[in-house]
């Protein structure tokens, strides 16, 4: 005959204390496994926009950026970037070059595409449409949020590429041609993929989608 | 042991891969702003720790203490702030790097120019008795490096005496004093005779920042008047606007 044992006190304590434990451990590696958890996620439709017709919708693994174009400061950038985002072409592309609360690089056109990844050459690819002029003249203040269009170290070497810095740079006016800012969002950018010891990222982050909110 | 293997260890795997955006700029690092909000959007950058640079890390230069780095940027920015931003741009000079101690394998200098990376590194402690001049002379550096055909040296040459040949580099003759010729013999200082780059340099110096000794000068020494008016008609090629 098996004879019931009552547990003690202490030992019912012990019993929830583990089993508290054992929750709170789930939850937290759900929680942390969830970069996105806390970022909020943007509805453009649910946004009234000055000019609806320079905004652009970048979707990523966070959820959407929000950018707004600025065709007065760079007309000839922004035309490419507009037409670049109506023949998709950035969908699907690498966050190639990313560094840690500073700045998000994209738009290897040629060499960034998931599923075609070259991690030798990308960062050096072309968009297929031709160089076009650095645009620098123009008096633009490169605070947190703004978007540029990368180059080579000579200016009229823009194409594809893009990057959106997550700082303020003061030292990128003149230097790089600005096409616009991030106006709702910039924390979804926070959360792409970067690695501790290099600028240029293994088994990046992608553009979900970047569209023109009217097309 | 063990657990200081491990700090150790732990230490360069929680080094970030930290942002240098001057670096990435210029390619000269331990540099900081000191200032950017000029008139003719010069950025001026000083060195917080010694740097190397340039092919076998032959370039050195070192930081330098704020009460120089305050009295050396009211100068060159004076001097500078001769040039607007559209001649600057036409030139490609956007950056002044602020240090002491310039040197390039091993030999000290007031400035090294670098046309491509729109940079000039200067010498805060260089002579002060030469110091105006002396930015004006690696600012033509940066010119000339842009504008090669304008400032051709063999036509250059071609102004100078039959018999008299300038050395093959600017640091293979004890050719160095910057003190002006009381003779009237075709240059300016004994520096003017190490290159023909030099001695443009030294001329174009001289026209923008002593116009005293330059009119003297070509009033009674006829190759240098030659050589003044070769430089005026150059630089008002890149910019017509330009105020000497």
């Amino acid at each position: 005959m098996i004879k019931k044992i009552k547990a003690s006190l202490s030992e019912k304590i012990i019993f929830i204390f583990l089993l508290s434990l054992g929750i709170f451990s789930l939850t937290s590696f759900l929680l942390i496994k969830n970069k996105c958890l806390f970022v909020k996620n943007y509805d453009p439709l649910k946004i009234t926009f000055d000019n609806p017709e320079n905004i652009a919708i970048l979707n990523v693994p966070c959820g959407n950026v929000i950018i707004e174009l600025y065709p007065n400061v760079s007309p000839n950038a922004v035309e490419r970037f507009k037409t670049l985002i109506k023949s998709k072409s950035y969908d699907n592309v690498a966050f190639h070059r990313v560094i840690k609360d500073t700045l998000v690089q994209a738009g290897d056109l040629e060499f960034g595409k998931k599923g075609n990844l070259n991690y030798g050459k990308i960062g050096t690819g072309k968009s297929g449409l031709g160089n076009i002029n650095s645009e620098v003249d123009v008096p633009f203040n490169f605070e947190k949020g703004s978007v540029a269009l990368a180059r080579t170290q000579k200016y009229n070497t823009e194409d594809s590429q893009f990057f959106i810095i997550l700082r303020d740079e003061p030292l990128y006016e003149t230097e790089y041609t600005p096409i616009g800012k991030v106006i709702y969002g910039l924390e979804a950018l926070k959360k792409i993929k970067y690695l501790d010891k290099s600028q240029y990222v293994l088994r990046p982050d992608y553009i979900n989608t970047l569209r023109m909110l009217i097309n | 042991m063990k657990l200081i293997k491990i700090l150790i260890l732990s230490l360069f795997v929680f080094i970030q891969a930290k942002a240098d955006t001057i670096y990435n700029l210029i390619k000269i690092p331990n540099l900081e702003i000191y200032e950017i909000n000029t008139s003719n959007k010069l950025r001026y950058l000083y060195a917080k720790q010694p740097f190397t640079i340039g092919i076998d890390n032959n370039i050195n230069c070192y930081n330098s203490e704020k009460k120089r780095l305050d009295k050396k940027y009211k100068i060159i920015q004076k001097n500078l702030n001769k040039y607007d931003q559209v001649f600057l741009k036409k030139i490609n000079l956007k950056y002044i790097v602020l240090c002491e101690e310039l040197s390039i394998s091993g030999i000290l200098t007031a400035g090294i120019p670098d046309h491509k990376m729109k940079t000039l590194i200067i010498d805060v402690k260089f002579d002060s008795k030469y110091f105006e001049r002396v930015l004006h002379h690696e600012v033509f550096h940066i010119i000339n490096d842009g504008y090669k055909d304008y400032f051709d040296e063999n036509e250059w040459s071609k102004l100078n005496d039959v018999n008299f040949k300038y050395t093959a580099c600017s640091t293979c003759s004890n050719k160095t004093g910057l003190y002006v010729y009381k003779e009237f013999n075709g240059f300016f200082t004994e520096y003017s005779k190490s290159t023909a780059s030099e001695d443009m340099a030294e001329v174009y110096s001289h026209i923008i920042s002593d116009k005293d000794i330059v009119e003297l000068k070509i009033n009674n020494d006829p190759i240098l008047k030659k050589k003044v008016e070769f430089i005026k008609k150059n630089i008002l090629k890149i910019d017509k606007n330009f105020k000497f």
